[in-house]
């Protein structure tokens, strides 16, 4: 099978919006193809490590359900966007609280996607910083801490 | 000739090769060919390739106007997304995929000659493809037919359908291999896709190579050279060139089965044209060909812009851990109905 037909548009994939693009617009592996649209999952819990790997960065969250812990895998984008608007991996800080909805692999793995991430208070995360270059940022911003 | 006359003739020879060999334009560099003009033309406009600078600008604002709404901070409270999907569509096939600061896809369209386009593509004059061959059709027709709205369910167990999309990683999408970038990225033709859009050009008497940040595929173009033999198939193609006058013209066949362009077959043939039009920038023109899939060529133009960014690693197996998920995610939801694990 030629499966290149399985990147198709994926405008909204980024938080529903309408992209203005008609042509497809590609990722590097369908999420379709690996998210289960029938396990969506709410992870709230301190960042406990951030692999800045390609193809995906993988955020890792420790949940705390029923009294045990667990830690659970986030998929995000290419790190190398991040680098260029100034974003590096020390940017995020181990031990900050994070939210994030989104679903669970199909592999029923403790993996999902991050289809929002934000900290504690809503602000999206990589964007709730300051001084950093990140996009939106501005001065006198308040600081994370 | 005497020899008196043949040792002053032979230097000025020698001073216009060397004047010659100055004179070719340098294309070495790092570009960043994001754009928000789109490949194909949105039919809205017709047959009209200029996009008017107010129109430009209301794309450069609805473009920023997203992108702060997407920015804004969410509810803290809120709940996990919806049982059955969240409606997304294409590759994020139902379930969303991941917050826009990830992407970088530019944030304005671009002006060639002193115009703004409504496209890349500038023939067929309409700004969209080709129609589809016979085969092409057929081919497309079997690709739609395994390309199925995601339900968390192994529909091609339930329908019978063998090979089934997961049942071996080679029939899996190049990009999620780490083969190739998608979206013809690395092409040719090199087309600006979601996020990583930077080139490098590093340029020698008899050699231009391009680095494609993504996959950190590498182009290399001989110059003045011959095609491989045609038994000899590479995934980008086999690529010579020549310079016309101040233009580097890339030719490139020899494609594998499964080129980076979407439709594309083992027929596929590309022309390139690189022209340096000031410092900073490079016009790059192409020309595709593949009598297979498509009734006749098309062709399309843009602008590749110097940037000062960086290109970084892009190492696609150092953690491509989404292709073993996607394989044994398969496995299970098999099991759900076949009740083996």
């Amino acid at each position: 099978m030629r499966t290149k037909a399985f990147f198709a548009v994926i405008a909204a994939a980024v938080a529903g919006i309408a992209l203005w693009r008609v042509v497809p617009v590609y990722a590097h592996h369908a999420f379709g193809a690996e998210f289960d649209p029938n396990r969506p999952v709410l992870l709230k819990g301190p960042v406990v490590r951030v692999e800045w790997i390609n193809p995906h960065t993988w955020i890792h969250v420790e949940v705390t359900k029923d009294g045990a812990k667990q830690v659970w895998m986030v998929e995000g984008g290419t790190p190398n966007s991040l680098l260029r608007r100034g974003l590096k991996r020390d940017t995020i800080k181990y031990g900050d609280v994070v939210i994030v909805d989104g679903y669970q692999a199909k592999d029923r793995s403790n993996r999902a996607n991050g289809r929002d991430v934000t900290l504690a208070d809503g602000r999206k995360f990589f964007m709730g910083s300051s001084g950093t270059g990140a996009p939106y940022d501005k001065p006198g911003a308040e600081q994370r801490k | 000739m005497s020899i008196r006359f043949t040792i002053p003739a032979a230097l000025l020879l020698a001073a216009i090769q060397s004047g010659a060999q100055t004179r070719t334009p340098d294309l070495s560099g790092t570009y960043d060919i994001a754009t928000l003009t789109p490949l194909t033309r949105p039919a809205r406009y017709g047959d009209r390739l200029e996009l008017s600078p107010e129109e430009a600008k209301a794309l450069e604002q609805q473009e920023a106007a997203v992108m702060a709404a997407t920015s804004r901070a969410s509810d803290p409270d809120r709940k996990a997304p919806p049982v059955g999907g969240d409606g997304s569509q294409g590759a994020a096939g139902n379930v969303g995929g991941y917050n826009t600061v990830w992407i970088d896809r530019g944030s304005g369209a671009f002006l060639i000659d002193g115009k703004y386009r409504t496209s890349i593509m500038t023939s067929p004059k309409n700004g969209q493809m080709p129609a589809l061959t016979p085969e092409g059709r057929k081919q497309a027709a079997a690709r739609g037919r395994m390309n199925r709205a995601n339900t968390g369910v192994a529909w091609w167990v339930k329908e019978g359908v063998e090979p089934g999309p997961y049942d071996d990683p080679e029939l899996r999408p190049l990009a999620e291999r780490c083969l190739l970038g998608f979206g013809s990225t690395a092409g040719p033709p090199m087309l600006p896709v979601l996020y990583n859009n930077l080139k490098r050009i590093v340029q020698t008497k008899d050699t231009v190579m391009i680095l494609n940040e993504m996959v950190h595929d590498v182009r290399i173009i001989r110059l003045n050279s011959k095609h491989d033999p045609p038994e000899i198939r590479r995934w980008m193609g086999d690529s010579i060139g020549h310079w016309e006058g101040n233009t580097l013209v890339v030719d490139t066949t020899n494609f594998n089965d499964t080129p980076g362009l979407a439709n594309a077959t083992r027929n596929l043939h590309v022309v390139e044209r690189f022209t340096r039009i000031d410092a900073k920038t490079l016009r790059y023109q192409f020309t595709v060909e593949d009598p297979t899939v498509w009734v006749s060529s098309w062709s399309g133009e843009m602008l590749w812009p110097a940037t000062d960014q960086r290109i970084y690693e892009y190492a696609c197996h150092e953690g491509n851990y989404s292709f073993g998920g996607i394989l044994r995610g398969a496995r299970i939801l098999e099991g759900d109905l076949t009740g083996k694990k």
